[in-house]
């Protein structure tokens, strides 16, 4: 009756992210890992949300009082490579969207387009929390960046997506819907045991944001999509309540 | 936003039924958040504007105009129907001394009657939650919500009395748009004491602030019962400035929605019109010739630019993926009332005053998609010419979570939040409001709570680990951090993966994803242990199909055999047994029953004993 020398289990969370990580590497998107403390520039600006701006009051931010000396220093060291523009406020990431704008900002430095990246990391929203709402949660995030890729490739490849992680039956659909770092902007549905659930936020790289990452918005175009992972797995396992996925109680680790 | 079908059909006659409607937004144009039928018959919709159409879709004329261009059907436009009567010589002075005011029109009107609006009013307002106040104020939220401008009314008199004590010229009155000035109060209408600085835009009479500038009204010149003169405001204000000021202040309203979406000032002189057409028929109907209109002064300094926009009829097909045609195009920009000219595969249109919103090519990609519907799009797969580099890091992190997991670990996440730390957030929903330093202090807490839960789970021992970012006081960096007992091990990630191999691939592994998850009971769980001998020969399960015959709803898991020894013929067997219900708390009382129960069962057998 021992378990000893059985496998553990891992977290849900983990297991949804390496399945995507699978699916959009099949595609040949790149994986990129990016810190959770993050430059506002990179969070915010190079992704076309100027300041004192109502599309900054979508996303209810966590800014950071202040740096230790040491801990300043070392996220400078690592900024040196990005873009100097950064104003010096630093955020907890609001989404991962700056990971892969970053991305795609040192594809277009090494002469390495088209390209395309995909990051899943943890996120964080300074907001009350309650079944749905969790002030820490996953999100997905990926981009595509060439010559001639249209909202066309966007609906193939996230269909492909969708089906992979929730079953062949499953269809998608583009609703109108606005991001600041996108044009046109949608939103992404989902037809899920006969619901249309709202998936994720995408749409095309909006021309100032290319510009920001030093690409040329006549020469290229691409897509950009960002979603919650959490709640792809609450829709695929029927998970009731997101903030479970935090509590560190291992009955979760049900699969 | 709140539209009543209702009051939306006075401007689009033959728009479908009120589902279809909502649908058709739906997909075209924003969401429909809900659709509701009223007791009157009305319906009411709520729908998410986005903020890139905040500046025209916030008010029923918006979308109505909206829904006659989408649908091909006729917009009834009310301008001609407002009443314009004949204005008589003013004396009013407006002074703009910031550049913040992009447009102010004020007019006097004189003798009306303050009193309860018509009955047709009062439904309107109340079609979308608003209540009615009185004539004036009715009249001047219903155009707001009519045609998307704020539109402000002031008493006159109390104006007036103010600038005869503060030594102006008693005939003309004199409103000033400027700065505030440092600590500068107002009391709102809603008696909210609010102190301003310079940053803040306000209108004031050469004494005394009347109101701030896009956000709120002064008590100190409100309508009411006994007004009979009033100076109506017509205004446009920068939209970023009025957003500073409204957050400063904590006043969120109406107008300040509308303003930091960036209105079209062209606007203004649009509501002026349908204010005083509304103004004739509800402040004085039963004697018109008493009320005196002044002349509608305005200022306007900062003229809205006319903008012409180019995109190129291929870069649609391009950004959407779908062929379309020039006809598609050009049927799209007669139906929306853009004037347009196209030659040599470029369109150029003059873009309205009301759609700021167009202001590069990719915007009308979008405009022509969400017309045409992006269910015309056929999905498609990309292929690229690129080469992905492996992530050093992702690999890592794979490996560590694969070792971990092979060694019995189970894998468990914890709340980056901590009561102390080094990095610091300024506000939070919550009262934690440091990063973590290490991983170790959520493991404690995990190690903990899985330890009272372990006969739940049937763990003889709690291996769990964690892999996450820890903020330190000289980074951010990833830990790995797992429990040998009680002790909790952490390293930093580089370290834990200095025996990884160099030619550590990444595989793709399957899971069972067809599992349904199982919510557990959140009530407490009372564990109880049964040994029973038996005579050598009887096996285990004889013994468990006996318990689990008799041990009722209440048990979460089958009974767990957790001791088995042989004495002088006889065998013992233990067993744990878990009880929990997911409604409520067990008693100990009940659990008792069940157990007196099973031993009475199992001493109905021959040589059973319970020990």
């Amino acid at each position: 009756m021992t378990e000893e020398n059985q496998k553990g289990r891992e977290h849900p969370l983990s297991i949804l992210a390496e399945e995507a990580y699978g699916i959009f590497s099949k595609l040949g998107f790149e994986i990129v890992i990016g810190p959770e403390i993050e430059s506002d520039w990179y969070n915010f600006d190079v992704l076309n949300v100027p300041k004192d701006h109502p599309a900054r009051d979508m996303q209810d931010t966590f800014w950071i009082k202040t740096l230790p000396d040491a801990f300043a220093q070392d996220f400078l060291l690592r900024n040196v490579n990005r873009s100097q523009k950064h104003t010096g406020s630093v955020v907890l990431r609001t989404h991962t969207t700056g990971v892969t704008a970053w991305a795609i900002e040192k594809a277009g430095k090494e002469g390495k387009l088209p390209c395309a990246f995909i990051s899943i990391g943890k996120v964080f929203r300074n907001e009350a929390t309650d079944v749905t709402h969790e002030m820490q949660f996953f999100q997905i995030d990926g981009m595509m960046v060439g010559e001639n890729i249209s909202l066309a490739d966007l609906k193939g490849v996230l269909t492909h997506f969708y089906k992979k992680m929730l079953g062949n039956k499953v269809e998608i659909e583009f609703r109108p819907s606005f991001f600041p770092f996108t044009e046109p902007s949608i939103e992404v549905f989902a037809k899920w045991k006969g619901k249309w659930l709202e998936m994720m936020g995408a749409g095309m790289l909006h021309p100032s944001v290319l510009r920001n990452v030093g690409l040329d918005p006549k020469k290229y175009q691409g897509f950009a999509f960002g979603g919650g992972l959490d709640r792809i797995a609450m829709i695929k396992w029927g998970i009731p309540d997101v903030r479970l996925f935090y509590q560190g109680d291992l009955r979760l680790n049900q699969f | 936003m709140k539209i009543s079908y209702n009051w939306l059909k006075w401007y689009v006659p033959e728009a479908p039924e009120a589902e279809k409607l909502a649908d058709i937004f739906t997909y075209h144009v924003a969401e429909v958040e809900s659709l509701e039928k009223l007791p009157n018959g009305d319906f009411v919709f709520d729908i998410k504007i986005l903020p890139s159409r905040a500046h025209d879709l916030l008010s029923h004329h918006g979308v109505a105009r909206e829904i006659a261009s989408l649908l091909n059907i006729t917009y009834k436009d009310p301008e001609p129907m407002y009443k314009v009567p004949n204005p008589t010589p003013t004396k009013l002075k407006i002074e703009i001394k910031t550049d913040k005011c992009r447009r102010y029109m004020g007019r006097i009107v004189r003798n009306i009657k303050v009193g309860p609006s018509p009955e047709w009013v009062v439904k309107h307002l109340e079609s979308i939650e608003q209540r009615s106040i009185n004539n004036i104020v009715d009249a001047a939220n219903l155009t707001m919500f009519d045609c998307g401008q704020p539109v402000h009314c002031f008493d006159l008199d109390k104006i007036y009395l103010r600038t005869v004590l503060g030594n102006s010229k008693k005939d003309s009155p004199l409103l000033i748009i400027r700065e505030a000035k440092e600590e500068e109060q107002m009391t709102t209408l809603d008696n909210k004491e609010v102190k301003l600085n310079s940053s803040d835009i306000v209108i004031a009479d050469p004494d005394q602030v009347l109101a701030i500038a896009g956000v709120k009204g002064g008590k100190i010149a409100e309508v009411d019962m006994n007004t009979k003169n009033i100076i109506i405001e017509v205004a446009n204000f920068d939209p970023t400035s009025v957003r500073k000021t409204a957050k400063s202040v904590s006043i969120f309203t109406d107008a300040v929605k509308r303003y930091e979406n960036d209105l079209s000032p062209e606007l203004c002189s649009f509501a002026m019109k349908e204010m005083t057409g509304l103004l004739v028929d509800v402040a004085c109907p039963e004697r018109p010739e008493e009320v005196k209109w002044e002349e509608i002064v305005d200022i306007y300094p900062q003229k809205q630019k006319e903008k012409k926009l180019s995109f190129s009829f291929d870069k649609i097909s391009k950004v959407l993926g779908i062929p379309v045609s020039v006809e598609e195009i050009e049927d799209i920009l007669k139906r929306y009332v853009f004037k347009y000219v196209y030659k040599d595969g470029i369109f150029e249109i003059e873009v309205p005053p009301m759609r700021q919103d167009l202001a590069i090519e990719e915007d009308m990609a979008e405009e022509i998609g969400r017309i045409l519907g992006y269910k015309k799009i056929e999905p498609k797969i990309p292929k690229i010419d690129f080469k992905p580099r492996v992530s050093n890091t992702y690999a890592k992190i794979i490996w560590a979570r694969e070792k971990l997991l092979a060694e019995g670990y189970s894998e468990v996440m914890t709340y980056t939040f901590a009561d102390k730390g080094k990095v610091e957030v300024m506000e939070s929903a919550s009262d934690k409001k440091f990063l973590r330093t290490n991983l170790s202090d959520g493991l404690k807490e995990s190690l903990k709570l899985n330890k009272l839960n372990s006969p739940l789970m049937s763990m003889d021992e709690i291996k769990i680990f964690e892999i996450g970012a820890v903020f330190k006081k000289d980074g951010e960096e990833i830990n790995v951090a797992y429990n040998e007992k009680d002790k909790i091990i952490e390293k930093n990630l580089n370290e834990f993966c200095r025996d990884m191999p160099s030619n550590f691939k990444l595989e793709p592994r399957s899971y069972n994803l067809k599992t349904k998850f199982k919510m557990w009971s959140l009530f407490p769980f009372i564990a109880r242990d049964v040994a029973v001998w038996v005579p050598e020969g009887v096996t285990s399960l004889e013994v468990m199909k006996v318990i689990k015959e008799n041990v009722g709803e209440l048990v979460i898991r089958d009974p767990e055999l957790f001791d088995e020894f042989k004495k002088d013929g006889k065998v013992s067997y233990a067993f744990r047994i878990v009880f929990q219900s997911h409604e409520r708390t067990l008693t100990d009382l009940e659990v008792n029953e069940v157990m007196n129960k099973i031993t009475e069962k199992i001493k109905e057998n021959k040589d059973w004993q319970v020990r």
